[in-house]
């Protein structure tokens, strides 16, 4: 067992995040998942590229401008969630501070 | 009695004597080097390659945990939710109706009795241009045309006359705006030549052109257009016609000439066959009629014959063309690689899907509009779009199962393939007293614009409703069931 100042090293917890992704990507209607951090940059995503990256340019800067509209109507409140609907689907958005969870989810589907 | 002293006191300082000493170095060896980093677009957005072993990233198991449930708990009810149904927003305003809102008319064009042969709307969506030629039969090989063009944003639009006349000595067939330099227009000519007109210019309009040469058709050119060149942002002219070749010319502006830089010519014995050819046993030559680009696949192109020969060609094919060489200065190649089941007559028009990358739709002078999969020879629909002649077809831009088809009756009937019945969604009487249209066009920027082309040589614009303009939700689903369905 490897061993770091006595205490056992967790092995790479890559699975959980993957399995998470699984279970979300399973839900009904789901298009895609993005996960960008906290400066816009996509680290996860089940789309292609060129839509990932125009998402997450887009939605991050969507998510700081409604922030802001929350905290500045109320200093004490703060933004939980985020949903855009369109025509064509729901863009579904889960802030924190150090990453969004984006899904992309067309109901009729 | 106060008294007022003022202390004053006086300090000065003085740093040691500063140590200097001169020392030389000299290197020995020199060694250059320099550094560059690669331009990369984007760099900050650059997603990290896959496989690669990286740190996870810090916290993002625990995000996840954190929202996991908030999440997939509003994904469930949002899926059940009938909260929306039959929501509906406008944006913009609702048109009801269709209309014809200009009537363009070029009048010493139309006391020659010339017919409009192609329309071509400017990439910016506000000048149209239209050529004039004729396309029954008679002694015109001589007859004097013109281009027209009208901004239609311009104030003082004045239907009945052009904003610039472009003065050409033969009749035009075909003509196609620049895709990015809104001044520039190619055209065909009945004679064969292709020339590019720069509406910049206050003198000698032509910006390049063929000229009579070794080079050029031989045969009326029925079909150009702007497609990307060898270089990044440089674009070539395409043209095709009736003597089944299909030429890419370069522009060289300071000449004034169109330079072939490579061609194709279209014989009968390379055509690929799986269904029996017509029985015409004519020139060797497949007369081009009409030809289709496909936005999907930069390589790949369509071309309809006068015979009725539906054929996918590619720009990259090697196989050389069993042509006896005639002065060209590029050796031609055959790019024919698929033959569609073929039609009864000449196919005046072809166009690609922009929503489907594997439909097209073609019509010929039999009166049927064919919906075509790329990958199967027999069509996967036919309809009935008129009892006479069909000379133009374009697919909408914004609505993925509409399509408008230009008959030789005089009228514009517009297809939706969403709905259950196989007659058309709008029917727009050109007005021509039974004349037919020849052409027609989208406006590529503002999606409610129609442009159509008729024989007694007025263009008219349409203003499209909003049902024939608004996607509707799952049409583009629609399509892609469409386009699988096998044919019998």
């Amino acid at each position: 067992i490897a061993t770091f100042l006595g205490r056992k090293l967790q092995p790479r917890p890559q699975n959980e995040v993957e399995e998470t992704l699984k279970r979300i990507q399973g839900q009904k209607g789901v298009q895609g998942i993005i996960i960008v951090n906290a400066e816009g940059i996509p680290i996860k995503t089940t789309l292609d590229n060129s839509s990932t990256v125009q998402y997450a340019g887009l939605i991050h800067q969507l998510v700081m401008k409604a922030r802001s509209t929350v905290r500045d109507i109320d200093p004490q409140n703060d933004l939980t969630f985020l949903r855009v609907r369109s025509k064509k689907n729901e863009i579904m958005i889960a802030p924190d501070k150090d990453y969004f969870l984006i899904v992309i989810q067309n109901p009729s589907d | 009695m106060t008294r007022l002293c003022l202390l004053a006191f006086q300090r000065g300082c003085q740093t040691r004597p500063v140590h200097t000493a001169e020392a030389e170095i000299q290197p020995l060896l020199n060694a250059d080097n320099g550094t560059q980093t690669d331009p990369q677009d984007h760099l900050i957005y650059q997603l990290p390659p896959k496989g690669e072993l990286r740190p996870e990233s810090p916290g993002l198991r625990d995000f996840l945990h954190r929202v996991e449930d908030m999440v997939v708990k509003e994904l469930a009810s949002n899926a059940k939710s009938h909260a929306f149904d039959g929501f509906d927003v406008n944006w913009e305003d609702q048109n009801e109706t269709v209309s014809c809102i200009h009537c363009l008319q070029h009048p010493s064009a139309q006391e020659k009795g010339l017919q409009v042969t192609s329309i071509s709307w400017s990439c910016t969506g506000s000048v149209i241009a239209c050529a004039f030629g004729r396309v029954d039969d008679g002694d015109w090989s001589t007859e004097k045309s013109c281009v027209c063009t009208w901004n239609l944003d311009r104030r003082g639009l004045n239907p009945k006359r052009p904003d610039m006349v472009i003065d050409v000595a033969r009749p035009v067939m075909s003509l196609s705006f620049h895709p990015s330099q809104p001044s520039l227009i190619a055209g065909g000519l009945y004679s064969g030549e292709v020339v590019v007109w720069d509406t910049n210019r206050t003198q000698d309009l032509i910006l390049a052109q063929t000229g009579m040469s070794t080079d050029t058709h031989r045969e009326p050119v029925y079909q150009v257009a702007w497609v990307p060149g060898p270089r990044r942002g440089e674009m070539v002219v395409l043209s095709a016609g009736s003597g089944g070749r299909v030429l890419l010319w370069t522009v060289d502006s300071d000449e004034g000439r169109l330079v072939l830089s490579a061609g194709f010519a279209l014989i009968r014995q390379q055509v690929p066959h799986n269904s029996a050819l017509s029985k015409n046993r004519g020139s060797s030559n497949v007369g081009v009629t009409s030809l289709a680009l496909s936005p999907w696949d930069l390589d790949t192109f369509l071309v309809g014959s006068e015979s009725g020969l539906v054929l996918k060609c590619s720009f990259s094919a090697q196989t050389l063309a069993a042509a006896p060489p005639d002065g060209e200065s590029v050796t031609l190649r055959a790019p024919a690689q698929f033959s569609f089941s073929p039609r009864g007559g000449p196919v005046h028009s072809l166009h690609c899907s922009p929503f489907h990358r594997n439909l097209f739709v073609s019509v010929g002078t039999d009166g049927l509009a064919h919906l075509h999969s790329l990958l199967q020879p027999d069509p996967l629909l036919s309809l009935r779009v008129s009892d006479s002649y069909v000379f133009g077809v374009r697919w909408s831009p914004t609505r993925p199962l509409l399509f408008a088809a230009a008959t030789g009756q005089g009228l514009v009937q517009i297809f939706d393939l969403g709905r259950k019945s196989l007659r058309p969604a709008a029917t727009l009487d050109q007005l021509t007293g039974g004349q037919p249209v020849y052409c027609l066009e989208f406006n590529p920027r503002r999606k409610d614009l129609l442009a159509v082309g008729n024989a007694d040589g007025s263009v008219n614009i349409w203003h499209l409703s909003t049902e024939l303009t608004e996607q509707g939700p799952r049409e583009t689903a629609k399509l892609e069931q469409l386009a699988n369905e096998v044919a019998e």
